[in-house]
């Protein structure tokens, strides 16, 4: 029996066919379809509007299988996406259409999970799509992330050989995040040091914008390719501006009024949160165009200074709430100490050999030419 | 490498390594000439030498060289005097009461300060460009200026210039991203932290030594510094 | 090091290495080649050479520090890569710090960071001088004063003869070698050769305050060209000769007459470099008048001198470096009253006459120091002045010599004379 295509399986749960039609406008948006050239290729070629592009692979094209893996991480990407309010775009892709893997969302669990995975693994071969979630770990051969006995490295390496693309969700797959942070006791690493040899696109934050996930998996789906990225492969629909681009705080920060403490009034009244600690300015991400919770807000709206989490290395980045202009790294009492250990011995060193030569310049001095007329 | 890992360079272990090469290097230049030996003067006052040094600063404080009816060079050098002027009031406008510029300080000291409105602070950058550029031109104008000049006061320009302009350029994220900036602009300043041990921008701590000799002087012979 | 040294530079290079302690190179670290010296500098204004700015002038010393007492300096020595000072430099800075500098230090007023840059300059005069490459008049006239006691050549019979005279032309008193004498009053061999009127003038005073004072033909002379040239052996020897004969007459204070460097000689430099006795005060005549005034021991005629304006010239080394700048200006007032004014600049601010420094006894001087004076005659004319007085010899002979130069009306005359002739 051949899959189900998208569009009957959302009829089945019992989407409107005018909700299908606002969902597929919302989706062509969103991925920014109107605007990539593949996109615009497309339409042109099925000469049809971007939306209708996207209804028509939702229509004809069989869901897209998805395997969502989780290692070290906290489930917050998860969270993210199941914990939305009312059905929201990340909800019905990914809940009811795509993932047949989940350690945290499906009913199924132990080896019976295990053999779901092998057997979408086995029959998708070369189609599924692999989400990863968290930091795969290298140190001890990968010993400190296991699931069902298998090491964290051995369960990618397996599940990224048969799949289309690679989608590395939230800072930790993307960059190592957390567990990366100095010392990085477990050896994490960002899952693009470790797959090298299939297409991997990385959507990183703390946790990751759900809609970003979607609509990246949708892009997939509809054209078949992952949508063009950053240096550091995220892509570019939204992650070329930075928080600070966009932020609604921005005319403050042009004006120089900079809250000065958390939850009084300056910050109320939507006042720049520079001074305590915001990272926008460096942070490239879509929280401040998108927002969360389908436009609701994002942390700065709310008041709390962008933590700078879709960069590489944001733990070790100086403190949260220090400002961004002071130095990552500051002299410590020892250093400086030293430095003027240092100077002063030299200083000293050659004060005193000045003060030789004085006296050996004096003793020659002794030797005074005749005083004559001026030259 | 990319800018974020360039900003982060600059911004972290390098700032560290340039801020302690300022630090040693100004020590070994203090040392140095503390050490070389003080000869006590034995002459008797005619005044106290407390209140002429305390006068002598009085007076630089209160920019009076600047005002044309103090000085009756003012106005033979007015260039000198003005751009020189505003370029220091800039700089200490800048860095001190920019709020960038007052959380580094807070950073290293543990003590922050109230701030001015950005605009003001702004006004202050762009005036003290002006007056740098004035002063670069100057510079290869005056004669005497030609004939002191060598390389060594190109470079203090050139160095003290290029942060003044990163930084001008980072706030109104002009031309190039925002983390290019920034790392320019700490490239530029961690340059600059080194190199002031070597050049005559040292002044800023021997301006202390020769302002309270000339005060001293003055204060001792009954006349005002 | 690879540079050619000569006995010449070997003995500047030593002289600048001897004379920078902490004090010197405190202040030449905080040199910041702004060039704001030049236009304090009375030679620059008047001739417009920017070799002529102070900062300039102490390039030498700058340039000797920088390569004995720093360590990029000896690597670069070491390596034969430093600039290295030759015959030549010695020559032409021997020609800019005696020629075109009077040692005045405005520019250390002028200098944002306060440099004594003036003092500073005087540091090069002693290598320069160490190095024998000083100008032959200026040579001359110490070894003059080294042979016969005085630079103008005026031998101890030739004095004695000359202060009869005086003595009988002016009909005074002047008590020499006096012993128990309280005052001992130092004269120029200007002043005895030129301006006699001058020592007449403080004679009639002293006598008139009732003071016990003296000359001493030992101590007679009070120029001392070993400031000028800045060696400071000669400078000693000079002091000690009046130092020696206060010594031997006892006396509680040496009044220096009108002259300003030999006041800032044995105020401010003589405890600095060498031993002098103990309990001897210094003073200056413009003082002495000033305090008898002020006791009442001398009456002033007020308004002698009110039907014309009279000025007042500050001499850089008894106004704007010994500070008696209200002395002078307590007795015009009373002297001249309301006819009494200001050049402009005054004070500390004043500009020199051009012919400190010993500038004055250097023939190939002489454009130079005419020049700058057209700059007081300026300030003369700006002001209306039919007169000017100083209480410095040195000055009084620039200025008569200028004024002469110039074909200005001016009077020009020593304030103890006009004093002296305004007695009640």
């Amino acid at each position: 029996m051949p899959d189900k295509t998208i569009y009957q399986q959302l009829r089945e749960d019992g989407l409107s066919r005018r909700d299908f039609v606002k969902f597929c406008g919302l989706l062509s948006g969103m991925i920014g379809l109107e605007f990539s050239a593949a996109g615009k290729a497309l339409g042109a070629a099925a000469g049809r509007a971007p939306a209708d592009v996207v209804a028509q692979a939702l229509k004809t094209k069989p869901r897209l299988p998805v395997i969502w893996l989780e290692l070290q991480d906290c489930a917050g990407c998860t969270e993210a996406i199941s914990r939305s309010t009312s059905p929201s775009l990340s909800n019905l892709v990914l809940n009811r259409i795509a993932i047949d893997y989940q350690e945290t969302l499906m009913a199924a669990a132990g080896a019976q999970a295990e053999e779901a995975k092998r057997a979408t693994m086995a029959k998708y071969r070369g189609q599924y799509v692999l989400v990863v979630e968290g930091s795969p770990t290298v140190f001890q051969g990968g010993a400190f992330c296991t699931i069902g006995g298998r090491s964290n490295l051995e369960i990618l390496k397996e599940a990224a050989e048969g799949a289309a693309a690679v989608i590395a969700t939230g800072n930790c797959a993307a960059f190592g995040g957390l567990p990366r942070a100095h010392p990085n006791p477990t050896g994490a690493h960002a899952v693009m040091d470790i797959i090298t040899d299939k297409p991997v696109i990385n959507i990183p934050g703390c946790p990751a914008i759900p809609d970003v996930t979607t609509g990246v998996i949708v892009h997939f789906l509809v054209l078949g390719t992952l949508p063009k990225t950053d240096g550091l492969k995220r892509p570019l629909a939204f992650y070329g501006h930075t928080i600070h681009d966009h932020c609604l705080r921005r005319p403050f920060h042009e004006a120089g009024r900079f809250a000065a403490d958390f939850g009084g009034r300056s910050a109320r009244e939507g006042w720049c949160l520079y001074k305590l600690g915001c990272k926008g300015p460096t942070t490239y991400n879509a929280c401040s165009s998108l927002k969360w919770e389908r436009g609701l807000s994002f942390p700065v709206q709310s008041g709390h200074p962008c933590l700078g989490c879709s960069e590489p290395k944001f733990w070790d980045g100086g403190g949260f709430y220090q400002g961004q202009s002071a130095p990552l790294n500051r002299p410590g009492k020892v250093d400086v100490g030293l430095a003027v250990g240092a100077g002063a011995i030299l200083g000293g060193a050659l004060a005193v050999a000045n003060r030789a030569g004085k006296k050996r310049g004096v003793a020659k001095s002794e030797a005074v030419p005749p005083k004559g007329k001026a030259e | 490498m990319g800018w974020p890992e360039i900003l982060r360079f600059f911004r972290g272990p390098f700032l560290k390594a340039a801020l302690l090469i300022f630090i040693g290097g100004m020590t070994y230049r203090l040392i140095r000439v503390l050490l070389l030996g003080w000869r006590r003067d034995r002459a008797k006052s005619a005044g106290s030498k407390v209140g002429g040094t305390l006068k002598a600063y009085l007076k630089s404080l209160l920019i009076l060289p600047f005002i044309p009816w103090v000085k009756r060079t003012f106005p033979r050098n007015a260039l000198t005097y003005i751009a020189g002027g505003l370029f220091h009031l800039s700089l200490f406008v800048v860095l001190i009461f920019g709020v960038p510029h007052m959380l580094v300080w807070k950073s290293l000291t543990k003590v922050g300060w109230p701030t001015l409105p950005t605009p003001v602070v702004d006004w202050a950058a762009a005036v003290g460009i002006a007056a740098m550029v004035m002063l670069f031109i100057n510079r290869f104008v005056q004669p005497v200026l030609r004939l002191i000049s060598g390389w060594p006061a190109r470079l203090n320009w050139i160095f003290v210039f290029l942060p003044m302009v990163t930084g001008y350029m980072m706030t109104h994220h002009m031309f190039f991203r925002y983390e290019v900036l920034f790392s320019l602009h700490m490239i530029a300043v961690d340059v600059l932290l080194i190199w002031i041990p070597f050049s005559r921008i040292s002044h800023f701590l021997f301006y202390f030594f020769a302002k309270t000799i000339h005060g001293a002087q003055a204060g001792k012979r009954g006349v005002t510094p | 090091m690879t540079a050619p040294t000569t006995t010449k530079t070997q003995a500047a290079l030593n002289a600048f290495v001897k004379e920078t302690g902490g004090w010197v190179a405190g202040q030449l670290e905080a040199c910041t080649r702004c060039g704001l010296c030049a236009e304090a500098c009375h030679f620059y204004q008047a001739l417009g050479n920017p070799e002529y700015a102070p900062v300039w002038k102490m390039e030498p010393l700058r340039r000797a520090y920088q390569q004995r007492f720093t360590i990029s300096g000896r690597i670069k020595s070491a390596l034969g890569l430093a600039k290295p000072v030759t015959d030549e430099d010695l020559g032409r800075w021997s020609v800019l710090v005696y020629e075109a500098c009077t040692v005045c230090n405005k520019c250390a007023l002028v200098c944002p960071m306060g440099i004594q840059i003036g003092t500073l300059i005087h540091d090069v005069r002693t290598a320069m001088s160490a190095a024998g490459v000083v100008p032959a008049d200026l040579h001359a006239a110490a070894l003059k004063q080294v042979e016969i006691g005085s630079p103008l050549g005026v031998t101890a019979e030739a004095w004695r003869e000359r202060l009869d005279w005086i003595a009988e032309e002016w009909e005074v008193e002047i008590p020499v070698d006096k012993p128990g004498a309280e005052t001992l009053a130092v004269f120029t061999s200007i002043e005895v050769m030129k301006f006699p009127e001058n020592l007449a003038a403080v004679a009639t005073i002293l006598n008139k305050a009732g003071e016990n004072w003296t000359v001493a033909s030992q101590g007679r002379e009070a120029v001392n060209f070993g400031v000028f040239e800045s060696d400071p052996e000669l400078t000693k020897v000079f002091l000690g000769r009046v130092f020696d004969a206060a010594k031997a007459l006892g006396v509680k204070r040496i009044m220096i007459a009108e002259c300003g460097h030999s006041y800032e000689a044995f105020r401010w430099t003589a405890p600095n470099i060498m031993d002098v006795p103990p309990g001897i005060e210094i003073t200056h005549i413009v003082r002495v008048m000033y305090e008898l005034m002020k006791a009442g021991r001398i009456k002033l005629k007020a308004g002698a001198y009110a039907d014309a304006p009279v000025t007042f010239h500050d001499s850089c080394k008894i106004q704007r470096r010994g500070g008696l700048i209200k002395e002078p200006r307590a007795l015009l007032k009373v002297l001249a009253g309301d006819s009494f004014r200001e050049m402009d600049p005054c004070r500390e601010q004043s500009q020199c006459c051009g012919g400190g420094g010993g500038v004055i006894s250097i023939k190939e001087a002489d454009p130079l120091r005419f020049a700058v004076f057209g700059m007081k005659i300026d300030q003369m004319k700006a002001n209306g002045a039919q007169t000017v007085c100083m209480v410095c010899s040195n000055c009084r002979l620039q200025f008569t010599e200028g004024v002469a130069q110039y074909n200005s009306g001016v009077k020009v005359r020593g304030l103890t004379d006009m004093v002296a002739k305004a007695l009640e």
